[in-house]
């Protein structure tokens, strides 16, 4: 198998963002999720729950709420701003100034037709969602204290308000408050502190469900503006509510981490007298719950500790299988690392910075070196509010390039080494045509950059020391509006392939710069791909794990491909619930693929047999205990390693030596804002 | 005639005779002297250091007259409903002032004006509101942090949750100790 040096990265100090508010799209099984720095997460709940999108944020714009309007996005901050996103290309599509203040919560209307905010300023603003805008209706009577939350009653009349101490039930069609419900405060020390109300829910038979700082769930009777039912659910703060889709079951996450599901059901055998009581508790994050999604068949819960946790429940799904595992979602499904594989340096993005390290010797005398930090500020501009973050970044295999794309820009910097110093100096004058690009990609000659644009074209810039030139638009013909998230191009110069989140994979011949070929679509998203450098074989891996090489020469799958789907790939591997976020090949043997997710990484050997679904599938510990002559018979093509973890990026270099950036969930723990104090038996 | 014993404040009853003597106790006697003369140098007071009731037991009480101690306790009624009103008028201008600067706060703010002159006699003038808005927004994000992370929300520090998952656990470990002292540190959302 060989023997590989291994540079163990542990220096990227990645720590990903609070979740902030989430909106689940029943319709077309999207989770929409938004983070504290303002960038928002589509996941296609369909696909191995796939983080199809992602928009990054802008500094100041703070997303309180999400909103889903049919497929529409919209949400609303602490920026007094509602914002409604292009998912075409991963963009705000306008935002609209509320003029109420900060705004707190944003809720449509079942029949789709209005949206409602909650401001700062007490008062409840009605907007009309037209076919390419918002445009202000009117406002309901403004309230003495801030709107913390809202809920329309199904039927589109009534609006629930959750504010501070109390609740406020208006008529949607005069504008007044019918009822006032008085929320208790806190026992003891919270008596004088206001009671706020996190979360309310109006459901269909007029009940009123709210979620309060106090700890509290309570029952309402909407019509007689009446309490039913107090539930204590935490000593701490309830901050979020979400009800299934037939209300028949209710969520509420507290800042403890743990998730509580009331269910409507009779405590007697008749149905008669049903009632919400208390059933589960779900206790799968360390820090504050601050986002809830209830679908039809799980829990989506996600808070301050960054993770979004799926938890199928297990009346609504098979036991034991893939589809009621739990499912925790720490990293982003895309690289954030690229690697200058002759020059041995690495490339990390921030969402406001990048960081260029050069890699130690591999014989280990050498130190890893920290070459610069690229802000904004580089270059003596300032940074101010209002500052687009990182999209996507890129290193040239020979690491005299770099690029990296806002929303707004391209930037691209030529970097020059003497000796140990390096200098970075910004190409000033890039084609007009190059706007922002969603991902980049360089040349491995360093000679030409790919940068995917709208309706998954990529541009292609020819760079050289004196200008960078437009060279040519690849245009796909499927006609597709959706943007690429993956770009690889081939270590000949001969061939670049796109992915896009149609699932479409399309292969462009760069000496004749058009389009060569497109792959069968496959139902799953792909993850990562490579083009191997002397079988120009593409090799793809998608969200479902499924592996497929496709041979771009003679335009259909290899004899490998179709054996391995044939024979079908192990269970265990299927059941991994990470993406393969990385795919790369060995120079020294072509039949070696190397990929990786975030808890092993793995060398496929085309050259050894398959294992089929009785093999002993992570066999690497019991091949070193074998003799030699025996460690033929019993290997497989799949060598796992589970050394490293939590992986960024496996790459090779140049020189053989193998990169593995780690980010141990245990650093991205110690560094979260403060969880509540909990006393524990004998602690 | 009645002998008012109430030394510790202000005499509750008049006596309507107006020539009476109130005999004071000799220590109260001696800390009016005290009030009333210059300070003595340090060493004659160190001389006269001891039970004050030596000096005077041979003496009589020190007569004061009605009129003396009817106006000094006038006096002291009046210091104290002064001090009263006094009190009242700063809580009062405190309020006010907070009143006002809130009123400020909304008000007056770092405007930039952009002043374009078009054609003719007409000006444009825009209002970067931005800082208004920012400001608004840093309420909100305040009002947020203080419910949450502020007093009364009984946090920890990461260590100790860490640390208490170690003990925990099901396989028992030592508490974590961070190398880095800057984590674990009660940080902001």
């Amino acid at each position: 198998m060989g023997e590989f040096k291994v540079h163990r990265v542990r220096f990227f100090d990645y720590m990903p963002s609070a979740i902030r508010a989430m909106a689940f799209n029943s319709r077309t099984e999207r989770l929409a999720l938004s983070r504290a720095d303002g960038a928002l997460e589509v996941f296609n709940f369909a696909d191995s729950y796939f983080q199809e999108k992602v928009i990054p944020g802008q500094d100041g714009r703070a997303v309180e709420a999400l909103c889903w309007v049919r497929g529409r996005l919209f949400s609303a901050g602490l920026n007094g701003e509602i914002t409604e996103y292009d998912l075409e290309n991963l963009r705000p599509k306008y935002t609209m100034e509320a003029y109420g203040g900060p705004v707190w919560t944003i809720c449509s209307n079942s029949q789709g037709t209005h949206l409602a905010i909650g401001c700062e300023d007490g008062t409840v603003k009605i907007f009309e969602v037209l076919e390419e805008t918002i445009r202000f209706q009117r406002n309901l009577d403004r309230q003495k204290g801030r709107i913390i939350s809202l809920s329309w009653h199904p039927s589109g009349a009534l609006i629930a308000a959750g504010m501070m101490d109390m609740i406020k039930v208006f008529n949607a069609e005069s504008g007044h408050a019918t009822h006032r419900l008085l929320v208790e405060r806190g026992v003891g020390a919270s008596k004088s502190r206001e009671v706020v109300v996190w979360s309310v829910a109006f459901l269909s038979d007029h009940t009123i469900i709210s979620g309060d700082s106090a700890g509290k769930v309570q029952v309402w009777d909407g019509v007689t503006g009446t309490l039913v039912r107090t539930h204590l659910v935490t000593k701490w703060d309830v901050l979020a509510l979400s009800v299934s889709r037939d209300e028949s079951s209710l969520l509420a996450g507290t800042s403890e981490g743990t998730v509580v599901q009331f269910q409507f059901i009779s405590s007697t055998v008749d149905q008669h007298d049903k009632e919400w009581v208390r059933t589960r508790t779900f206790k799968n994050h360390t820090h504050d719950v601050r986002a809830l999604a209830h679908t039809d068949t799980a829990v989506v819960s996600g808070g301050m500790d960054t993770q979004l946790v799926v938890r199928p429940l297990l009346e609504k799904v098979e036991k034991n299988t893939q589809e009621s595992a739990l499912r925790k979602i720490a990293f982003p499904h895309r690289s954030l690392v690229s690697c200058g594989k002759k020059a041995g340096m690495l490339l990390f993005q921030f969402h406001g910075h990048l960081e260029l390290w050069r890699l130690g010797e591999s014989d280990g005398h050498g130190e890893e070196k920290h070459t610069c930090t690229l802000s904004e500020t580089h270059g003596g501009c300032q940074r101010w509010q209002g500052d687009d973050h990182i999209c996507c970044s890129a290193l040239s295999p020979c690491g005299g390039w770099l690029a990296y794309s806002t929303i707004s820009s391209v930037r691209l910097y030529r970097l020059q080494y003497n000796g140990s110093n390096i200098s970075i100096t910004k190409v000033a004058k890039l084609p007009k045509v190059l706007r922002s690009a969603h991902q980049l990609c360089f040349s491995s000659d360093s000679s030409k950059l790919f940068a995917s644009t709208t309706h998954s074209s990529v541009i292609i810039i020819a760079l050289s020391q004196s200008e960078c030139k437009y060279l040519h638009t690849l245009r796909p013909k499927s006609g597709t509006r959706q943007p690429v998230h993956l770009m690889s191009a081939s270590e000949d110069g001969k061939w670049l392939a796109t992915a896009n989140s149609d699932c479409e994979i399309h292969v462009y011949s760069l000496h004749k710069l058009k389009l060569h070929c497109t792959v069968p679509v496959y139902s799953s998203c792909p993850t990562a791909m490579a083009i191997h450098p002397t079988t120009s074989n593409l090799v793809m891996v998608h969200a479902d794990q499924q592996i497929f090489e496709y041979s771009l020469v003679q335009k259909e799958y290899t004899e490998w491909s179709r054996k391995l789907q044939k024979q079908g790939l192990h269970h265990l591997w299927l059941a991994r619930d990470t993406p393969i976020t990385h795919l790369t090949f060995n120079p020294r043997n072509p039949a070696h693929i190397i990929m990786h997710d975030t808890y092993m990484f793995c060398i496929i050997d085309q050259n050894l047999p398959l294992p089929d679904q009785k093999t002993l599938f992570y066999n690497q510990m019991t091949l070193r205990s074998l003799p030699e002559p025996e460690r033929t018979s019993h290997s497989h093509s799949f060598k796992i390693c589970k050394t490293f973890q939590h992986l960024l990026c496996v790459s090779l270099l140049e020189d053989h030596s193998l990169v593995v950036v780690e980010r141990p969930l245990l650093d991205i723990a110690s560094q979260l804002p403060a969880p509540v104090r909990q006393k524990k038996f004998a602690t | 005639m009645q002998h008012n014993n109430n030394i510790s404040g202000v005499p509750l009853f008049f006596h309507r005779r107006r020539c009476c003597s109130v005999f004071l106790f000799p220590a109260l006697n001696q800390s009016r002297r005290r009030l009333m003369t210059s300070p003595a140098p340090k060493p004659a007071a160190a001389e006269s250091f001891g039970s004050p009731l030596d000096s005077s037991d041979d003496e009589a009480p020190e007569e004061v007259t009605f009129q003396a101690s009817k106006a000094s306790a006038l006096q002291s009624l009046k210091r104290a409903l002064d001090t009263a009103r006094r009190e009242k008028e700063l809580l009062k201008e405190k309020r006010r002032r907070r009143q006002e600067l809130f009123q400020e706060q909304k008000v007056e703010f770092p405007v930039s004006w952009l002043v374009v002159s078009l054609k003719g006699n007409y000006t444009v003038q825009t209002v970067k509101e931005r800082a208004l808005a920012s400001s608004q927004q840093q309420v909100a994000l305040d009002f947020l942090q203080s419910r949450l992370y502020g007093p009364g929300s009984c946090r920890t520090t990461s260590n100790e949750l860490l640390s208490l998952q170690n003990k925990r656990g099901r396989k028992k470990s030592a508490a974590v100790q961070f190398v880095n002292k800057g984590w674990g540190e009660f940080s902001n959302m």
